[in-house]
C-alpha cells in the first residue's frame, strides 16, 4: 500500500510539476520577448532617425533574442521539486502536505510512522487540483508594452525616412584659392637682392624671399585659403622681427648706449629714431646733419656717430656698431657732396634763380635732404644755362680760390677738390661729368640699413596687401611711419610735403591736411557726413584699412610672453622690445630723481 | 486489528477524537476562550507548560482546574505569596520519631505540591525568585532535588501559571531567563458581550460538575508521542529558523522596528518552541505534516515572552505581540520566486 502511495503521488507530483514549470518557461520567454520588442522598437527608432531604413525591420529579431535569452533564464533558474511543491501546496491549500511528501518518499517505510499518510494526502491534494488552479501566470499587465513595442517596431519600419540634414558648413578657410597673381608677395620676394647687414641677416631675407616665392607657387596650383593667410601671417611676423631685431635682447643695452651718446651730443632727432628702431629716419637726420654748413656740428655729429658705434660695441651690439660705422663712413662722403654743392652754389650766385637761392637757404639752414635734391636740381639748371665763357670764367675763379687758399684750407672744399671741379668745367666731358654728378646729388644716397629698412617696409606692405588679397583683414604693422612732424604729401599751396613716407597716400589735388601739432593746417576742413537715409541705423565702413604704412610700433604676431611674468623676466619677442616710450622713461618718471639711478640700475636689464 | 491500532492514521484518528472530547468537556466549564483552550492544549501536547496571563476572574484557575478534572491526573495547586518557601512547593524531609515500641527515628519526604501532574502556580509572579526558580528548575528538569536526592517528577507533568498584569505592587516579575521555560505565553482576553452574558448566567446558577475523566496518564504520554511523530519539511523549519534570526536585532537582516524596539530576540528554545507547538496544532487539525500557518499561528504565543524589549521599545509602547506580527508579515514562507509566482496569480 505505501508502494502504490508513493506511485501515485509520484505520479501526479510529476504530471503537475511539467505543467508549472512549462508555464514557467512560458511566462519567461513572453517576458524576455516584451523587453526585446521594446529594445526592438528603441532601435528602430534610432535607426529611423539615422535613416538606416533597410535595418529597420531587423530590429524585430531583438523580440526573438529577448525570447531566447528568456528561455535560457528559465532553464538556468528552473524550479526544484521543493519550489514547485511549495508552489503546489500554496495553490491546493494542502497544507504543505506536498512539500512533506517530497522529503517523506526519500525516508524509510516507518509501521507508525505519518509517511504514508503524508504521501496519501499529497497525493489526494494533487489529484483534487484544478488543473487551472496549477497554472502559473504566464501573462502580466505589461506585456503589453511588447504588443506596442511591436507595432512601433512596424511603424518605425514602414515610415518614410526624414529628410536629410543640410550638410554641415564648410570650415571657415578651408576652401581653395588659386591666385597666381597675389600682389604683394613681389615685394616680399625683393627683399633677397637687398643684402643683409650680415651674413646671417642676408640668409633670413633670402628666406623669407624664398617662402614667398614658394606661397606664390602654392597659390598658382591652388591651396586652402586659411593655409595661405597663415603662410602670409607667418611671412609678416618674421618680417616685423627682422625690422625689430636691432631691438631684441642682444642689441637692446648697445642700442640704448648708442642713443645715449647721441643724445650726449644734443642730436635729439637721430637719437629718437634710432630709439624708435627706424633706420631709414635716423639716416635722414644723418644726412642732415652732414648737409649742415657749420663744421662745428658736422664734427660733433661725427664724433657722436664714433662714440655711438664704440658704445654699441662695448655693449655687445656688433651688428648695430658696424651699421653705425657705416654711417659714420656715408657720413663724411655726404659732408664732402654737401661742401661741393654749397661751394658750386656761391660760385654761381649770379645765375641762380630766386627758387634755387631760397633751396640753397633752406639747404644751409636744415640740411634738409629734399632742399639738397631741389638745389642740385637748380645748380644743374644754372650750369646749363652758362655759356663757354662764363663757364671758363667760373674754371678760372675757381683756379683762383685754390690758388689762393694754397692748401691752406680756408676754402671749405679741399683742394684736389676744387681742382676737379676747375677740370671738369674746362671740358665739355667734363660739364657732363659734373652735370651728371649733380644729379647724383640731387638723389642723396642712402646708407644700406636705410635701404634695407625701407626695403623691409615695402616688403611689410606687400604682406599686408597680399593678406587683403586673400580674403583677410591685415593687423597694422610695424612699418615706419610718417614723419609726423611735417605736412603730409597732399597738395597743399606750400609744396612742403613730409618727408616721410606718409600713411596718408592722399590725393594729390586735395587740399592738404595738417601734419603735426606745430602745423595747424592750412588747407580746407569743410564739408559734411551726408544722411544716412534708413530706417534703422545700420552702416558699413567702407574706407580701406591699413591701406597706408603700418602704425609704428602696433604689436603683430603672437606674443611669446605669459601670464604672471614679472618685469624682470627680460622679454623675448615682439613683446618684450623696449617700446619707444620706454626710452628714458625713468628720467620721465615720477620716482625722486635722487633715487632714479638706483632704481634705473634695478631694472636695466 | 493491532496493526490498524499501531498505524499511523489510527493513532491520528484517536488523538483527534481524544482532543475533540476534551474540547467539548473544556466548553462545558469554560464560556468562549477557544482559542486559549486550544493554546493551553497545544502545550499539553507539545509537552511544554503555559504562562496565562490575564486579569482575575477570567477563567485561569477554572480553565486548569477543568483540564486537570478532565485528564484525570493528580492535581496541586500552589498559591504563590511572597512568604512562600521553596521547600513549600518542592517538600522536604521530616524527621518520624519511632513508633510505640520507642525506635530510632527517621527522614520521610513529605512532597510538596510540585509532585503533581497538572499543577496550577497561581499568581507565580507574587512569590520571591528564590521560590520562583525552585518551581521554574522543576519545569525543566522535570525533578527536584531534596536534601541532596534527586526526585523525578511524575508524567506527564504540566505547569500552567498565571499572573496578574494589572496588578504589580508586591509582585516579583519573572527573570527573561526563567520565563524561556514557559513553551507558550497564553493572553487571556477579556471576554465579549455574549460571553459575558454566557459566563453570568452559568457562575450564578447552580454550580456545575466538574467533567470527568476523559483522559488517562497513558492517553496524554500517547498523544505526545504522537506530536513528536508528525512531520516537518526542511522548508517549514527553515521558516521557523527564519523568523526566530529575524527577531535578533543584531541579525543582518533584522527590520527595523525589531533593532529600534528590542534588546534580545527569541533564542534557540524559542526555535524548538515555535516547531513542537506548530506540531501540537497540526496534531489538533489531525495532520501529519506542519504547514506554514501553523508556524504562523503559534508564533505570538510562543515567542511574545522571548523577545526582550529595549528601552526604547518599552518608551514607545511597542509590544511584543505587534513585533511578531511585523515579524510573520515581513519575513517570506516561501522562496521568493515562488512567492511572486503566487502573488502573479
Amino acid at each position: 500500500m505505501p508502494a502504490a502511495d508513493l506511485a501515485t503521488f509520484e505520479d501526479r507530483f510529476s504530471r503537475a510539476a511539467r505543467g508549472v514549470r512549462a508555464r514557467l518557461l512560458l511566462r519567461r520567454m513572453t517576458a524576455g520577448a516584451a523587453v526585446g520588442l521594446v529594445a526592438g522598437a528603441a532601435a528602430a527608432g534610432a535607426l529611423w532617425s539615422i535613416r538606416a531604413g533597410e535595418l529597420r525591420p531587423w530590429s524585430a529579431a531583438l523580440g526573438l533574442l529577448g525570447a531566447l535569452a528568456g528561455a535560457a533564464v528559465a532553464l538556468r533558474r528552473r524550479w526544484t521539486d521543493e519550489e514547485v511543491a511549495l508552489f503546489l501546496d500554496a495553490r491546493l491549500g494542502a497544507g504543505e502536505a506536498i512539500v512533506t511528501a517530497l522529503e517523506a518518499r526519500r525516508s524509510e517505510a516507518d509501521r507508525g510512522g505519518p509517511r504514508g499518510t503524508i504521501l496519501r494526502a499529497a497525493a489526494e491534494a494533487l489529484s483534487r487540483a484544478d488543473r487551472r488552479a496549477l497554472r502559473v501566470r504566464w501573462l502580466e499587465r505589461w506585456y503589453g508594452a511588447g504588443a506596442l513595442a511591436a507595432a512601433g517596431v512596424a511603424w518605425a519600419s514602414l515610415a518614410p525616412l526624414p529628410p536629410e540634414p543640410p550638410a554641415p558648413p564648410a570650415p571657415p578657410g578651408a576652401e581653395i584659392v588659386r591666385l597666381p597673381g597675389l600682389l604683394g608677395l613681389e615685394k616680399i620676394e625683393a627683399l633677397e637682392t637687398l643684402g643683409g647687414r650680415d651674413a646671417a641677416q642676408e640668409e633670413r631675407l633670402r628666406g623669407l624671399a624664398a617662402e614667398a616665392r614658394k606661397l606664390r607657387a602654392d597659390l598658382a596650383r591652388g591651396v586652402e585659403r586659411r593655409d595661405a593667410q597663415a603662410r602670409v601671417a607667418r611671412l609678416r611676423d618674421d618680417l616685423a622681427a627682422e625690422r625689430l631685431r636691432l631691438g631684441d635682447r642682444a642689441n637692446r643695452p648697445g642700442r640704448e648706449a648708442a642713443v645715449g651718446k647721441l643724445a650726449e651730443r644734443q642730436l635729439s632727432g637721430a637719437a629718437k629714431a634710432l630709439g624708435d628702431g627706424d633706420l631709414a629716419e635716423f639716416d635722414r637726420e644723418m644726412q642732415k646733419l652732414a648737409n649742415q654748413q657749420e663744421a662745428e656740428s658736422r664734427r660733433a655729429a661725427r664724433e657722436a656717430l664714433e662714440e655711438a658705434a664704440r658704445a654699441a660695441r662695448e655693449k655687445g651690439a656688433e651688428a648695430l656698431a658696424r651699421a653705425l660705422e657705416a654711417q659714420r663712413e656715408l657720413f663724411a662722403k655726404r659732408e664732402a657732396s654737401a661742401q661741393a654743392l654749397r661751394e658750386l652754389a656761391r660760385e654761381l650766385d649770379g645765375k641762380l634763380s630766386d627758387e634755387a637761392r631760397r633751396d640753397l637757404e633752406e639747404f644751409g639752414r636744415s640740411g634738409d635732404p629734399e632742399a639738397q635734391r631741389r638745389l642740385a636740381e637748380s645748380l644743374g639748371k644754372a650750369l646749363e644755362g652758362l655759356d663757354a665763357d662764363e663757364r671758363r670764367r667760373l674754371a678760372e675763379r675757381l683756379e683762383q680760390r685754390m690758388e689762393g687758399s694754397g692748401g691752406s684750407g680756408a676754402s671749405p672744399m679741399t683742394r684736389e677738390q676744387l681742382e676737379e671741379l676747375a677740370r671738369r668745367l674746362r671740358t665739355p666731358e667734363g660739364r657732363a661729368e659734373l652735370e651728371e654728378q649733380l644729379r647724383e646729388l640731387a638723389r642723396p644716397e642712402a646708407s644700406p640699413d636705410a635701404q634695407r629698412e625701407r626695403g623691409l617696409g615695402e616688403a611689410e606692405r606687400g604682406g599686408a596687401e597680399a593678406e587683403r588679397g586673400l580674403g583677410g583683414v591685415p593687423m597694422p604693422g610695424g612699418g615706419t611711419s610718417g614723419g609726423g612732424e611735417e605736412p603730409g604729401r597732399g597738395g597743399s599751396e606750400r609744396g612742403s610735403p613730409g618727408a616721410g613716407p606718409s600713411p596718408s597716400g592722399g590725393d594729390p589735388s586735395a587740399p592738404g591736411g595738417p601734419g603735426s601739432r606745430k602745423d595747424h593746417g592750412r588747407g580746407a576742413h569743410g564739408g559734411e557726413t551726408p544722411r544716412v537715409d534708413g530706417r534703422e541705423v545700420r552702416s558699413k565702413a567702407s574706407g580701406r584699412l591699413g591701406g597706408g604704412a603700418p602704425l609704428h610700433g602696433a604689436t603683430t604676431g603672437r606674443a611669446p610672453a605669459r601670464a604672471g611674468e614679472t618685469a624682470e623676466q627680460a622679454g623675448s619677442g615682439a613683446l618684450g622690445e623696449v617700446g619707444p616710450g620706454e626710452v628714458e622713461g625713468m628720467d620721465r618718471s615720477e620716482v625722486p630723481e635722487e633715487y632714479r639711478e638706483h632704481v634705473g640700475r634695478y631694472f636695466q636689464p | 486489528m493491532s496493526d490498524d491500532a499501531t498505524s499511523f492514521p489510527a493513532r491520528l484518528e484517536r488523538a483527534s477524537a481524544a482532543t475533540r472530547a476534551l474540547r467539548d468537556a473544556i466548553g462545558q466549564m469554560i464560556v468562549g476562550q477557544v482559542a486559549v483552550v486550544d493554546q493551553v492544549l497545544w502545550a499539553l501536547l507539545g509537552g511544554g507548560h503555559v504562562l496565562l496571563e490575564g486579569a482575575p476572574g477570567l477563567g485561569k484557575t477554572l480553565l486548569v482546574k477543568t483540564l486537570a478534572s478532565a485528564l484525570d491526573l493528580s492535581f496541586s495547586r500552589i498559591q504563590f505569596t511572597p512568604d512562600l518557601m521553596p521547600s513549600d512547593v518542592t517538600g522536604t524531609n521530616v524527621l518520624v520519631l519511632g513508633g510505640a515500641a520507642g525506635g530510632a527515628g527517621r527522614f520521610e519526604l513529605h512532597r510538596g505540591p510540585i509532585f503533581g501532574q497538572v499543577v496550577l502556580a497561581d499568581e507565580i509572579n507574587r512569590a520571591t525568585p528564590k521560590t520562583q526558580s525552585a518551581l521554574l528548575e522543576a519545569m525543566a528538569e522535570h525533578a527536584v532535588t531534596i536534601a541532596g536526592t534527586r526526585h523525578p517528577l511524575e508524567e506527564p507533568f504540566f505547569v500552567l501559571a498565571t499572573q496578574n498584569p494589572i496588578e504589580m505592587e508586591g509582585t516579583y516579575p519573572l527573570p527573561e531567563a526563567q520565563l524561556d521555560r514557559f513553551l507558550l505565553k497564553v493572553v487571556i482576553p477579556d471576554p465579549t458581550e455574549d460571553e459575558l452574558t454566557a459566563i453570568l448566567e452559568r457562575t450564578t446558577a447552580h454550580a456545575v460538575a466538574l467533567p470527568s475523566r476523559i483522559l488517562g496518564r497513558d492517553d496524554v504520554l500517547a498523544l505526545r508521542a504522537l506530536c513528536r511523530d508528525v512531520a516537518v519539511a526542511e522548508p517549514v523549519t527553515r521558516y521557523a529558523a527564519r523568523l526566530v534570526s529575524a527577531s535578533s536585532p543584531d541579525a543582518p537582516g533584522a527590520s527595523d522596528l525589531v533593532k529600534r524596539a528590542l534588546r534580545y530576540g527569541a533564542g534557540v528554545r524559542g526555535g524548538q518552541a515555535l516547531v513542537l507547538a506548530a506540531k501540537a496544532v497540526a496534531l489538533l487539525e489531525g495532520r501529519a505534516q506542519v504547514a506554514f500557518s501553523d508556524v504562523q499561528r503559534v508564533a505570538a504565543p510562543v515567542l511574545r515572552h522571548r523577545l526582550i524589549r529595549s528601552f526604547e521599545g518599552e518608551a514607545d509602547g511597542v509590544t511584543t505581540d505587534a513585533v511578531v506580527a511585523s515579524l510573520v508579515g515581513g519575513v517570506p514562507a516561501r522562496p521568493e520566486g515562488v512567492e511572486r509566482a503566487l502573488q502573479g496569480r
